[in-house]
């Protein structure tokens, strides 16, 4: 039985994901860890108009859910619970955070907000980039040390204690990578307004 | 009238510990209260929308909805980013 | 040399001789220092046969790889032994200076075993230690000792205990610099157990720093942060801890006249706001702190550092006390006396309900301010009702018949939060290893202020992995050591960066957590080696039977029993709570060995 509340936060969040152009309408994911359980969308859900019976229950370190429409991506979340201390996870397909990923092994915002919160963004690549357990492990490790990373020409998977937190990340990146797109658009010298910012890269 | 009470640093911001409004929803009352006492519209706006530090409770109740409509004998209490120890 | 001083100063009190040895560098890196290496030592040193108030007993004083470095709230030190209070594991951690001088004698952890025959008090300069008679300094005060002994700010820090430590008060503290407390659990009756009545250290080492560049990158990036953050750049400065008050009361989880109501109409009265309007002279900080949250606060009768929101809190609300000059005045006494503040507010407030009812003869009352001063007075010396009250409010109301009118968990007193008010904080007292604590995993933060989002207080599933979440996570910092409230501004990431910094040990952020979860698990393993069983993990029968009547928790009980099974499984543990054996090995805890009392 799961919350009311808890099915709310799911469809608010999961409705600003698709009204942000954040995913397609059947792409992304939302999942939270309740102890040693995972709430997770099913496959072929809306992120955008989620109902009740879209959000499947199923243990951290097996699916027990009996549904065999768990999201393929399942596995990789699991992997986050059993690798990080976090609570909630947001995959989204963010367009320009995606185009940038495809020629850089690591994002490193220039707006003030995102070099404030993230410093680094790293990328890391798998060629079945999509519910293998070789890409489960890739992501659940880089995400040991990141709050958000991205997964080449796939998209973003970021953490937090909440939804919202793990989706303020997400947002995040994706607005600082409109950013540097309208920044190469615009092709002037870069004037450096952050001390120290040579060592984010380093973060 | 639904009344706001103001706590911390808010109180010098507009004067007061309290005050009444007409405002018939939170977004209304809180629009109300920048207007009277503009110094605290930096403080509990960002671009329109409330601070997420800024904590607002209806009835000791967390306001998480800015449209919820406010009766008569409603106390808003609004505190700035606080913790304790 | 690594980040840690690598080296243990082992004191004996019985022969009066001390000696060092190497640090195990395995067991720094999986513990790093503060609370997690002082535990790591306790569970070798002390087992399930030894009295807390016996020489066999240790004080077991910890630094981590990041004290004295100068990073922000690098000031922090742990006191780690079994606490005379709870017989819990106990740990209590300090701010001021002292944590930071012991460092630059070149030592992180400092065990003091035996008992002296005499008062004596120890004097550590550099690698040098010396015994000195005490006994013209026991019976003094806090204040007087302290400044005795030539308390000099950065140079040199004395550590002490007062009457209430000298007479074995189960709430007493230890304090250091003048006023600030290892106050929980009775540390102080354990030093006063051993006959030593003070430690002064003076240092001249400086730690070593492995990645200095990068160490001096994630100082500036924590210095933009805290200045970013409206708590710490304003909110606490300005009000301290006790800008709580109002809000707390607000939302109706503020414990009134021993836990029977959740607000209280004197709360105004006593708030932070009243408190910087009225009586604050300035806000002070402890080494290496921007933030600040230190109040100095004056009334006709003294002036002197404090008092925080639980102080205030426990001689206020919990006592039904209105009065705040006289509430600053408790606080300085208890600084004076060397008394925890929250257990013997809560203490007083149970025998005044007591004794309003009729199981405890008294003249105590609520809302007696004149009463808080000469009950304190005679707490520390055990005199008249003092001595009633000294141990705590568990053994008091258990002699009096009536042990459920003790508001505590484990024995040690709850503090302000109440759980019916906010669910997840019931959860975390009835689960914190050292008794009823907040700061093992505050909720606060994400229940009341947002902090990092906003959860719903009243929510009871999955509340639980919140509260291991925040468990852990504060084991950690304690751990490493530094100040909670420099997590208010900057996230736990940057902890694992600047630990990787100082002691070139690549920690990722879960790792970091991890050291926690590991020190909670094996504090877990100590209690349940002690005796303690899934019943202790308990609140007292008010808080899940009686509901508030009014207010914004009307009609709310603490719903303990679906939180605690959903725990157990969250943290790997079976229906008992006891750990299973896969989360032991997990965390490098399945072989721990006996006890090793050499």
């Amino acid at each position: 039985m799961i919350d009311q509340r808890i099915y709310e936060t799911f469809r608010e969040i999961g409705r600003d994901m698709y009204t942000a152009n954040m995913i397609s309408s059947h792409g992304g994911n939302l999942s939270i860890r309740l102890g040693d359980r995972v709430i997770i969308k099913r496959r072929g859900a809306m992120l955008g108009a989620l109902k009740m019976h879209d959000l499947i229950e199923t243990r951290i370190d097996k699916n027990d859910s009996g549904v065999a429409l768990a999201s393929t991506e399942l596995l990789v979340h699991r992997a986050i619970y059993m690798n990080t201390p976090t609570l909630a996870v947001c995959h989204c397909h963010p367009r320009t955070a995606i185009a940038f990923s495809l020629s850089r092994d690591e994002i490193i915002p220039i707006d003030n907000e995102s070099s404030y919160l993230l410093k680094k963004i790293p990328v890391v690549t798998e060629e079945f980039a999509s519910g293998t357990p070789e890409m489960a492990h890739k992501v659940a490790n880089a995400l040991k040390n990141y709050k958000i990373i991205m997964l080449r020409g796939h998209g973003s998977f970021a953490t937090g204690q909440t939804l919202d937190e793990a989706f303020q990340w997400s947002s995040a990146l994706e607005e600082s990578c409109q950013i540097e797109l309208i920044v190469k658009q615009l092709n002037e010298p870069f004037i450096e307004y952050r001390k120290m910012s040579e060592a984010y890269g380093k973060f | 009238m639904p009344a706001i009470k103001l706590y911390a640093n808010l109180r010098q911001l507009a004067g007061t510990k309290e005050l009444s409004v007409t405002g018939s929803t939170v977004r209304a009352a809180l629009s109300e209260l920048v207007k009277m006492n503009p110094p605290l519209g930096e403080v509990i706006f960002e671009n329109g929308k409330l601070r997420p530090q800024i904590v607002v409770t209806i009835n000791g109740r967390h306001a998480v909805e800015l449209d919820a409509l406010l009766t008569e004998r409603d106390v808003v209490a609004i505190f700035p980013p606080i913790t304790g120890g | 040399m690594s980040g840690w001083s690598e080296k243990i100063l082992e004191i004996d009190l019985s022969a009066k001789t001390y000696k060092t040895y190497p640090l195990d560098m395995e067991m720094a890196r999986l513990f790093i220092g503060g609370r997690g290496l002082g535990m790591r030592l306790l569970w070798d040193l002390v087992g399930a046969d030894v009295d807390p108030l016996a020489p066999e007993n240790v004080l077991i004083f910890t630094v981590g790889p990041l004290t004295a470095t100068g990073y922000q709230t690098s000031n922090r030190f742990s006191v780690t032994t079994k606490s005379p209070l709870t017989g819990t594991a106990l740990d209590a951690n300090s701010g001021g200076f002292w944590g930071m001088q012991f460092r630059k004698t070149g030592h992180d952890v400092m065990i003091v075993r035996g008992k002296s025959e005499k008062p004596v008090w120890i004097e550590i300069i550099n690698d040098a230690v010396v015994f000195h008679d005490a006994s013209e300094l026991w019976g003094m005060r806090v204040f007087a000792v302290t400044e005795k002994l030539g308390q000099s700010a950065h140079k040199r820090n004395v550590l002490c205990i007062g009457p209430a430590g000298e007479n074995l008060s189960r709430m007493a503290a230890i304090m250091n610099d003048r006023e600030r407390a290892l106050a929980r659990g009775g540390t102080g009756a354990v030093m006063g157990s051993k006959n030593l009545k003070a430690i002064v250290v003076e240092g001249k080492g400086r730690p070593e720093i492995k990645d200095p560049e990068r160490f001096k990158f994630l100082l500036y990036e924590t210095r933009k942060l805290l200045a970013a953050s409206p708590l710490t750049s304003q909110a606490l400065p300005e009000f301290g801890t006790s800008v709580l008050m109002n809000i707390m009361n607000n939302i109706g989880a503020l414990a009134t006249r021993n836990h029977q109501q959740t607000q209280f109409e004197g709360a105004e009265a006593i708030s932070g706001e009243e408190l910087t309007e009225k009586y604050l002279v300035k806000n002070a900080s402890c080494w290496a702190c921007p933030i600040g949250c230190t109040r100095i606060s004056r009334t006709e009768k003294i002036e002197g550092e404090g008092p925080e929101f639980e102080s205030v809190w426990a001689f206020g609300a919990q006592c039904g006390i209105d009065d705040l000059p006289a509430i600053i005045e408790a606080n300085a006494l208890c600084n004076d006396l060397g008394l925890d503040t929250i257990s013997a507010g809560s203490t007083i407030a149970c025998a005044m309900e007591m004794s309003e009812k009729g199981y405890f003869d008294s003249d105590l009352r609520f809302g007696r301010a004149d009463q808080l001063a000469p009950t304190l007075e005679a707490m520390a010396y055990r005199r008249g009702v003092g001595s009633d009250l000294a141990d705590g409010s568990l053994r008091l109301a258990t002699k009096c018949g009536r042990p459920e009118l003790s508001m505590s968990v484990k024995g040690m007193e709850m503090p302000a939060y109440d759980p019916r008010g906010m669910q997840g904080q019931g959860l975390l007292y009835a689960t914190s290893n050292r008794g009823g604590c907040h700061m093992r995993g505050n909720m606060v933060g994400p229940e009341v202020l947002g902090l990092p989002k906003l959860i719903d207080r009243f929510q009871v599933q999955g509340k639980s992995s919140f509260v291991i979440l925040h468990q852990n996570s504060a084991a950690a910092i304690d751990s490493l050591v530094l100040c909670k409230f420099t997590n208010m501004g900057v996230a736990d990431e940057y902890f694992a960066r600047i630990l990787s910094a100082v002691t070139g040990i690549q920690y990722d952020t879960g790792e970091m957590i991890r050291v926690g979860e590991r020190v909670w698990n094996l504090e877990r393993l100590f209690n349940l080696r002690e005796g303690f069983a899934r019943k202790d993990d308990t609140l007292p029968p008010r808080l899940l039977n009686d509901a508030p009547t009014e207010g914004p928790s009307k009609g709310w009980v603490s719903q303990l029993e679906p939180m605690l099974k959903e725990y157990y499984r969250g943290r790997g543990w079976d229906e008992n709570g006891v750990p299973k054996p896969k989360k032991l090995e997990e965390l490098g805890l399945a072989n721990l060995g006996e006890i090793n009392h050499d």
